[in-house]
């Protein structure tokens, strides 16, 4: 196999600080090429030079044997390199030739939709999936419009094709299909660069991989088949991370007992419409299902910042249906929220204000006529220092703090005290591998403590490596409840699909 | 060549620079609002003597100044005990005319006890103002009505309320004006023996370290500091959000209201149909110079009060209409805003070199 396209000793830096460093990478005709980092370690950066939006400062790119220098994203087109966005750049209320047409009008000389179906029906054929040409796209599902957006590309000529994170959104059988029709494209002799932070992906659909860390490429173009996920973990963080352990708890008391919950969803579309849920001490349920299913209405209801239309809700027994948030707090119930800066911290309050959040009302910080700060900076330390909240001092805004270190005074603040349960709802979304690890530990610890724990989340890894037990949730109802078992993931999937 | 401007939050805002962007701002301010004067045909000399000279440094034009912040004061820590919640209260006129009815109403009707009369308008004047201004924030809260609509209308029903009395039932007898009778002694806020100054001042500046002690150091101040800066944080972390923002959007009544009695009992000694016209505008312009912080607005209502002092007399010598007055509030407002962008962001231009 001859290279597609080659980058080598790329440098970048904003403003001064390095994004890339001597980064390099090669992609050869016919292959699925993964681009494995985390949030921030530079895979973005390295497309947008390979794609002209960013020139580098320093390094060459070398196309199919010429080296050349692409100024624009106008050029990468001519030269044959497409890009599929993560959010896909789709009018909704316009059909799929409609869009098409919008984009590759000027590049196919074609000036009617009847032209660009066509044009789409020709090259449906001729890589073999088939698309509706005069589907409205809003109607699509997001794996279909995945398509329409791959299709785009091709048209415009694409023979190197750059997918960003193609299967964030989607479910695992819905992503199966996807990457099963990108490892197609390979074997039609396209380079397909796949960006993702899926470390299953890459095993399982690419032929060779590069890891980028901190700016840096730190494996280049290494057979896929040859590493184990452990390995690529380590090569992603710079170090071992281990699996987390499974819960070494016996199921206690009920804390939790919910009965035919109903909850409307305020801006329409779909609450909760009837949910049974049991939950014992010592057990993590998972709530696993794609967003936008009733959960942030569940979560909402649970914590007492929305009203449910009908049933119940038991903590450790006793009806608190209708008690207010401080009630639930006090006695036992905690929350994780799904938007850290919008609901979990207040990002202009200093960090010993907001770990001092919940303990104020109950006098722990002074009188009604008083505030001790000098209390709320001296707890403020003890739990930065027991929770390793990095870069955090009790009087620095909770704005400068990272993702996973604001997580963690969420952490601090919500699993002290007599933590009964705890609503943990899309805990580690956008955090880093060792921030999830750092995450995921706390609410084992808590749970093992005794706690029960309702993990509300929409990534199924987190879900299937965390829970006892895993339920799904679909259309506002729990579409079914798994123990965990081997064949969890399948059957979650299925059961997602089914009802989704 | 692209010339391209970057903008970089500043991760730390170090007091010097917090200092000098706020000098700098009202130095602008000033600046340009100079220039509105000259092309209005203000001499430059005459404008530095009426407005710095004559306003700051004479006796008689600080005891003034003095005076007119007196209620200014009043009506920004009201108009910032509201708007820190995000409430935002367009209707403190109509709060202040309520205060201003509630006192005249215990002045003409000899109210109670004469040694108690003074603290009697005062009290009849803050439960008016946050009387008013209740019955927005019930609205809002429980079918979600927008504060600012019906706040603003509110202050015109106010307005035909106090015009429908003096024109009718409170008409002074012994005049054909549309004011109210006169106060008896036992009704006026004492002068301070120092030009028009009066001891309204005194209320002024207890209310501006009341607040102060309220917002800096209760439990109270902490609430109202979360539930203005993230409601939803607040609400899921147990605090008692809707008391919290009644209470301060009371307050911001109540204060306004206090204003209305002050101007009565200290500086007219009637209710007149004039008395509360610009306040609404001039507390939301204090209480945002001097960014909700109630010592701040002491000092904010003092700067304010000098620029009507000094407007006063440039109508007089130089019949200058009133609205330049309000033009130089707004330039000054303005510039300050513009200052505090400087202040949260790092401006730079780059040299993206095209190849």
């Amino acid at each position: 196999m001859s290279k597609a396209m080659e980058l080598s000793g790329i440098d970048k830096s904003f403003n001064g600080k390095p994004a890339l460093t001597n980064a390099n990478l090669e992609v050869e005709w016919g292959e699925v090429h993964a681009l494995l980092g985390e949030n921030g370690a530079g895979k973005s950066t390295i497309m947008n030079v390979a794609t002209g939006v960013y020139a580098s400062d320093a390094g060459d790119v070398t196309l199919d044997g010429k080296k050349l220098k692409v100024t624009g994203p106008q050029m990468a087109t001519e030269l044959g390199i497409g890009m599929v966005h993560q959010h896909f750049r789709l009018v909704t209320r316009f059909t799929v030739a409609e869009n098409v047409l919008l984009a590759c009008k000027d590049q196919l000389g074609i000036r009617t939709t009847h032209e660009a179906a066509e044009a789409i029906n020709a090259k449906a054929a001729e890589v073999g999936f088939p698309v509706h040409a005069n589907a409205i796209v809003g109607d699509l599902s997001v794996a279909e419009q995945q398509r329409v957006e791959i299709l785009k590309v091709l048209l415009l000529g694409a023979k190197i094709i750059i997918l960003d994170e193609p299967t964030a959104v989607l479910t695992d059988q819905e992503s199966n299909t996807v990457l099963e029709f990108v490892r197609k494209l390979a074997e039609q002799g396209n380079a397909v660069i796949l960006i993702t932070h899926k470390l299953r992906e890459v095993i399982s659909y690419s032929h060779r991989v590069t890891v980028m860390r901190g700016g840096e490429t730190v494996l280049v173009g290494a057979d896929a088949e040859n590493l184990t996920a452990e390995e690529l973990a380590a090569h992603m963080v710079g170090e071992q991370i281990m699996a987390i352990e499974p819960i070494d708890a016996e199921p206690g008391d009920v804390r939790l007992h919910i009965e035919n919950l109903v909850v409307p969803n305020p801006i329409g579309g779909v609450g909760v419409e009837g949910v049974d849920i049991n939950l014992r001490g010592g057990e993590i349920l998972g709530i696993a299902g794609v967003g936008g299913n009733g959960q942030q209405q569940l979560a909402d209801c649970l914590m007492g910042l929305a009203d449910a239309d009908t049933g119940k809700i038991e903590l450790n027994g006793d009806d608190v249906t209708a008690s207010s948030v401080r009630k639930r707090r006090s006695d036992g119930l905690r929350f994780i929220p799904a938007d850290r800066s919008q609901s979990g911290i207040v990002p202009d309050m200093t960090v010993a204000e907001n770990l001092a959040m919940t303990g104020v009302p109950d006098g722990q910080y002074g009188s009604l006529m008083s505030i001790s700060r000098k209390t709320m900076r001296a707890d403020a330390k003890q739990a930065i220092e027991d929770h390793n909240i990095m870069g955090a001092s009790p009087n620095r805004s909770s704005r400068l703090l990272s993702g996973g270190n604001a997580q963690k005074l969420v952490l601090a603040r919500e699993l002290r005290d007599n933590l009964s349960v705890l609503i943990a709802h899309s805990p580690t979304r956008g955090l880093d591998v060792k921030a999830c690890k750092t995450v995921h530990t706390s609410i084992k610890n808590a749970v093992e403590n005794g706690a029960a724990c309702l993990l509300i989340s929409e990534d199924l890894e987190e879900v299937l490596s965390l829970s006892t037990r895993v339920a799904v949730m679909s259309k506002g109802i729990i579409v079914g409840e798994l123990p965990m078992q081997e064949n969890t993931r399948e059957e979650v999937g299925k059961l997602m699909l089914g009802h989704a | 060549m692209l010339n391209s401007v970057v903008l970089t939050r500043r991760q730390k805002i170090p007091l010097a620079l917090r200092a000098s962007t706020f000098v700098l701002g009202l130095t602008v301010g000033f600046l340009v609002s100079c220039v509105v004067l000259l092309m209005s045909g203000v001499p430059l000399n005459a404008i530095f003597s009426e407005f710095v000279y004559q306003v700051f440094f004479t006796s008689l034009g600080q005891s003034q100044t003095i005076t007119t912040a007196t209620p200014l004061i009043l009506v920004g820590l009201g108009a910032a005990a509201a708007m820190k919640l995000r409430f935002w209260n367009i209707g403190i006129e109509g709060q202040l005319w309520f205060g201003a009815m509630a006192s005249t109403w215990v002045a003409i009707n000899d109210i109670g006890p004469e040694n108690i009369r003074l603290p009697l308008m005062m009290l009849a004047a803050v439960l008016a103002g946050a009387f008013w201004i209740a019955i927005p924030v019930f609205f809002k809260l429980k079918y979600g009505v927008n504060e600012i609509i019906m706040t603003l209308l509110m202050t015109y029903i106010a307005f035909q309320l106090v015009q429908h009395l003096l024109f009718g039932a409170w008409q002074d007898p012994s005049t054909s004006f549309p004011v109210s009778a006169h106060f008896d002694e036992a009704e006026k806020l004492a002068r301070l023996g120092w030009g028009n100054a009066y001891t309204g001042i005194w209320i002024a500046l207890a209310a501006g370290f009341a607040m102060w002690f309220l917002v800096d150091r209760t439990r109270f101040g902490y609430y109202s500091n979360a539930v203005g800066l993230n409601i939803v944080t607040a609400r899921s972390t147990g605090l008692p959000v809707t008391a919290v923002i009644v209470i301060s959007v009371l307050l911001s009544g109540g204060l306004s209201g206090l204003a209305g009695a002050v101007i009565t009992s200290g500086a007219e000694y009637r209710l007149t149909q004039f008395l509360a016209h610009g306040f609404t505008f001039s507390g939301i312009v204090i209480a945002f110079v001097a960014r909700f912080n109630p010592l701040g607005i002491i000092v904010a209502g003092l700067i304010i009060g000098g620029i009507y002092t000094a407007g006063e007399t440039l109508k007089v010598f130089y019949s200058l209409s009133e609205a330049v007055v309000v033009l130089i509030e707004g330039i000054l407002l303005l510039s300050l805003l513009i200052s505090d962008f400087f202040k949260t962001f790092e401006v730079r231009i780059r040299n993206l070199k095209g190849n």
